[in-house]
């Protein structure tokens, strides 16, 4: 359960991250919606990403 | 069914005496979760302190139990940040001796959790990124920056993964806060539903007689939950060195 625990929270954190993200260049620049659309589409691959790494599927970065 | 059966309850922080003094319009006030945190920094001070007084070479219950804590975290810092990480061997045992403490501390009897509310992880969380960031760039400089760029990639697949690397690095104080918080929180409120059933169906006449499944459960979940709390203190401090290692070694 910690090891599913650990992707899920990895996952979530990657989409979460970019749609915050998104959401604080479009208040910034006022580009909405489109900050956050594209922003959130990277924190979703972010977060498959972070589940490839976490789960040994890539490489880490660090070897 | 005069009280009614609240599972968040358990979570709500309580005021104890008068405000301690004022910064802007807001009041500072000392709760039991304030205090919890006092109370683990002291007692992890003290073990501490009598564990190492002694330094025999037989090492006596308080000293071996140290030991084990010092062995156990400094292999997890080798083995996951390298031996230089070693240097931040201090901030790794603090962080995990004190998740660890809360954690064990939420689940005594009438405990409060500290661990689950979320501006406690999010705040260690960002204690130990800001020491990764600070510390990347003190030692490298901008080629800390290097972390964000996979060296040997094709320019044009740069475009998408530089983008994709820093919101996977900004979302890691979010996955570490996260992971803590929603662990510990999820397992105190499925204890407290489960034993709220047993008492729930004590009180309903004949269906009392199926209140032992609840209680099984609940049981076999504090086990669970006693798992849990050590096990999230460990990948805590595993993660922590992790990240550490990136700041020591920022090149791929």
């Amino acid at each position: 359960m910690g090891k599913a625990f650990r992707l899920s929270s990895e996952f979530i954190a990657g989409v979460i991250a970019g749609a915050g993200l998104g959401w604080g260049f479009d208040a910034l620049l006022g580009t909405r919606p489109w900050g956050m659309i594209v922003l959130m589409m990277l924190g979703f691959g972010a977060g498959i990403w972070n589940v490839m790494r976490a789960s040994g599927f890539v490489r880490p970065p660090n070897g | 069914m005069a009280e009614k059966i609240d599972p968040i309850h358990q979570f709500q922080l309580v005021k104890i005496g008068q405000p301690l003094f004022h910064i802007g319009g807001t009041e500072v006030v000392l709760t039991q979760s304030s205090l919890y945190m006092i109370g683990a920094v002291a007692l992890i001070t003290i073990v501490m302190l009598m564990g190492t007084a002694g330094r025999s070479l037989v090492p006596g219950r308080l000293q071996s139990l140290v030991e084990v804590m010092y062995e156990f975290v400094a292999s997890t810092v080798r083995s996951s940040a390298g031996h230089d990480g070693m240097k931040f061997f201090p901030l790794v045992f603090s962080l995990f001796m004190f998740v660890l403490v809360l954690n064990l501390a939420g689940m005594m009897p009438y405990g409060f959790t500290v661990t689950s509310h979320i501006i406690i992880t999010a705040a260690l969380a960002v204690l130990v990124i800001l020491t990764v960031i600070i510390y990347g760039f003190m030692k490298h400089g901008l080629r800390f920056l290097g972390l964000f760029a996979p060296s040997g990639m094709h320019p044009v697949m740069l475009v998408i993964l530089v983008p994709i690397e820093v919101i996977s690095f900004i979302s890691r104080p979010i996955s570490l806060s996260v992971r803590l918080f929603a662990n510990m929180l999820a397992g105190h409120i499925a204890l407290k539903i489960f034993a709220g059933f047993v008492v729930t169906l004590l009180g309903a006449g004949l269906w009392g007689i199926i209140s032992p499944l609840p209680l099984a459960l609940a049981v076999a979940l504090t086990a669970l939950e006693f798992l849990v709390a050590v096990l999230q203190a460990y990948v805590f401090a595993t993660l922590t060195s992790i990240y550490l290692h990136d700041a020591l070694h920022p090149g791929h």
